[in-house]
């Protein structure tokens, strides 16, 4: 890990929320990010000291809606929630236990949660709904408490993650890339629960890797929850976290002196020349792709690198797996007009791509 | 009519006396809540003895509170209540007020939107939910400097660490059953709730939409209470699936509130009784001495 502490420097470590835990299964590609991630850097000051600070974060609106939502499923003793969960998963009417774990002091609700949880296993006071639990998951060697505003609750033996999200499923349709965002936070939750049990001496497998998503339906504020399953993102996640705390691979290809630190100083605002740390950053490959814009502090780094570069990244995954073994758009078009020869392995491509010039110089022409 | 102007003039100096000893013990809230209740009562005895004779001929206004538990309602304010009678506009009852009002209506621990609910359902209330949130601690302070001074006083619900429960209000002259919550409580709370807003819903001669929207509302999640139909939901068929579901809960409710009122009672002192034993963290801060709930 000391290799790891030298990349971060001086600058204090930034703790791990769920949300970034998740962006991490959303680019596993991406080696730069592995390794920031890996020291616990802050990429937003970061970013913001290259000069290419990202908009990045909620709007406080978006908070604002999703607490109110939020507070509405969960009123009464979640009444609402319990409702819904009668419906979808036929839970018994006598099953409406609930527990406020953030009764007890914040710096217990890590171990109120574990006490709770066991005592919930062992089945001497199964309660139903645990609200405001708290976990801890282990990232590259530290610890990062997760404080999801979801409920774990208990039915049949096996506990769910209800993750409650304020975007609406409108005919029973929602927004792709918001449920796969909720779906991949909630992945982080499961990963996060099951990691409990095992420490607990239970079976990791109590946990459903079906989550309950509960989000607003149609244009009303009226809860509705879906099953939804995250096996894929947990396995996605489950690779990711191994890839971090193998981080050695990665560290290797590096140069020794290769440094991310920011050397704050006394003000804690950050000294280090820009064009220097700019070099450190891109010594670290990434991976850019669009999607990068919505969950990535460095994204707008990366993408005036891409573009400098004239990366295929640019125009998207879809492109890029297609073009795959080609680098940059201009090395794709000499292959096409014929005037790059084809490097070992990229036959194939260079084939296709001159296909594909003709058929278009024959449609124009 | 001049016995009335005589309880108003103890009531007034009562409460002068309440405000000089707040400000010496520089507590600003309950001095202010106090000076509201004078200015309550000034104003009252002004209207009294400037001969507008009907003021107190005035009827309560239907419904305003007519399902009062009982333990509260003799011993009210009668500055208080003659200000709420007079319907001169909500801003005359106090916040405080209006929260109990509320609460006798639910006769259970109930969360503040709940209270803002009801309150503007039944009683034009005025009140919004973060007014609520530095009531609790008002009272607290209100009864430490003077302990049973008031009536009543708004307090927190008790878990089962006989800790204050987060968000949940109750009456300090509940029985401690009352005030304490189990792991089933909050669902059996709600349950009552639901119980009691159709009751009192289903005893109104006229239509009330905003009470018919709550008990919707509240209706949608209990089985069988009228989910499927539209319109406003029958009162009836509310309080019978309210009745046939808490009939599954409440003797495990009874038997854990039971035992959690018994170690409050004897484990807690006043304070601790009505507004919950210190957490760690506030013990450590205060080194108090005062006993934690384990």
């Amino acid at each position: 890990m000391n290799r790891l502490d030298a990349l971060r420097g001086t600058t204090p470590q930034k703790p791990h929320d769920a949300r970034a835990i998740a962006a991490l299964a959303a680019n596993p590609g991406c080696s730069r990010r592995a390794l920031m991630d890996g020291a616990g850097i802050d990429k937003d000051a970061a970013a913001r000291h290259l000069g290419f600070p990202a908009p990045f974060g909620q709007s406080p609106f978006a908070i604002t809606r999703g607490n109110a939502f939020e507070a509405l499923v969960k009123a009464d003793g979640c009444a609402e929630l319990l409702r819904m969960l009668r419906d979808l998963l036929g839970l018994p009417i006598a099953e409406v236990a609930y527990h406020d774990v953030e009764n007890v002091g914040a710096h217990l609700r890590h171990t109120h949660t574990r006490t709770l949880i066991d005592r919930a296993v062992r089945q001497e006071d199964a309660g139903t709904v645990y609200d405001h639990p708290l976990f801890t998951l282990d990232i590259a060697g530290h610890t990062a408490y997760l404080e999801p505003d979801v409920v774990a609750f208990q039915l049949g033996g096996r506990f769910h993650i209800v993750e409650i999200k304020s975007f609406a499923v409108i005919d029973g349709q929602a927004d792709p890339a918001a449920v796969a965002a909720a779906a991949r936070q909630a992945a982080v939750y499961v990963l996060a629960l099951r990691g409990l049990l095992a420490e607990l001496g239970h079976d990791p497998l109590r946990v459903s890797h079906e989550v309950v998503l509960v989000c607003p339906e149609n244009f009303a504020n009226r809860p509705v929850a879906t099953l939804v399953d995250v096996r894929r993102e947990l396995a996605v996640l489950r690779r990711q976290l191994t890839r971090m705390t193998t981080l050695d691979r990665l560290l290797d290809g590096l140069p020794d002196d290769l440094t991310f630190d920011l050397l704050p100083g006394e003000d804690g605002l950050p000294t280090r020349p820009v064009a220097e740390l700019a070099d450190a950053v891109r010594g670290a490959a990434a991976r850019y792709a669009p999607d990068c814009l919505s969950t990535c502090d460095l994204c707008f780094f990366c993408r005036d690198e891409a573009r400098q570069e004239g990366a295929s990244d640019l125009l998207g995954r879809h492109v890029r797996d297609e073009l795959g073994g080609v680098a940059s758009v201009g090395e794709v078009l000499g292959l096409a007009d014929g005037t790059r020869d084809a490097a070992a392995g990229q036959e194939e491509i260079a084939r296709l791509l001159r296909n594909a010039e003709r058929l278009r110089r024959e449609c124009l022409t | 009519m001049s016995d009335r102007l005589d309880d108003l003039e103890r009531r007034i100096d009562e409460l002068r006396a309440g405000v000089r000893t707040a400000m010496r013990a520089r507590d600003t809230a309950t001095a202010r809540t106090l000076r509201a209740e004078l200015r309550t009562a000034e104003r009252t005895w002004d209207t009294l003895v400037s001969g507008d004779g009907p003021a107190t001929e005035h009827g309560p206004p239907a419904g305003n509170v007519p399902e009062e538990s009982g333990q509260g309602a003799p011993r009210r304010a009668r500055a208080h209540g003659a200000a709420a009678r007079r319907g001169d506009g909500p801003r005359l009852v106090t916040v405080r007020e209006q929260v109990h009002q509320a609460l006798a209506l639910l006769d259970a621990p109930a969360q503040a939107r709940l209270i803002v609910a009801v309150s503007q359902a039944f009683f034009a209330g005025s009140i919004r939910s973060p007014q609520l949130t530095s009531l609790r601690r008002d009272e607290e302070r209100s009864f430490r400097s003077s302990p049973y001074g008031r009536p009543y006083y708004l307090c927190a619900a008790l878990t089962d660490r006989l800790s204050p429960a987060r968000g949940l209000l109750t009456v300090s002259t509940w029985p401690a059953e009352r005030r304490v919550v189990g792991p089933l409580s909050p669902r059996v709370d709600f349950l009552t709730c639901a119980l009691r807003v159709a009751r009192h819903l289903g005893g109104l001669p006229g239509s009330l939409p905003d009470g018919d929207r709550l008990l919707a509302r509240m209706a949608r999640n209990i089985p069988g209470a009228g989910d499927d139909a539209f319109g406003p939901p029958d009162p009836g068929r509310v309080v019978e699936a309210a009745r046939r579901e808490l009939r599954v809960h409440t003797r495990r409710d009874t038997r854990d509130r039971a035992q959690l009122a018994k170690r409050a009672t004897s484990q807690l002192d006043d304070v601790a009784a009505l507004f919950g034993a210190a957490t760690l963290s506030t013990v450590a801060k205060e080194s108090s001495t005062m006993r934690g709930g384990r």
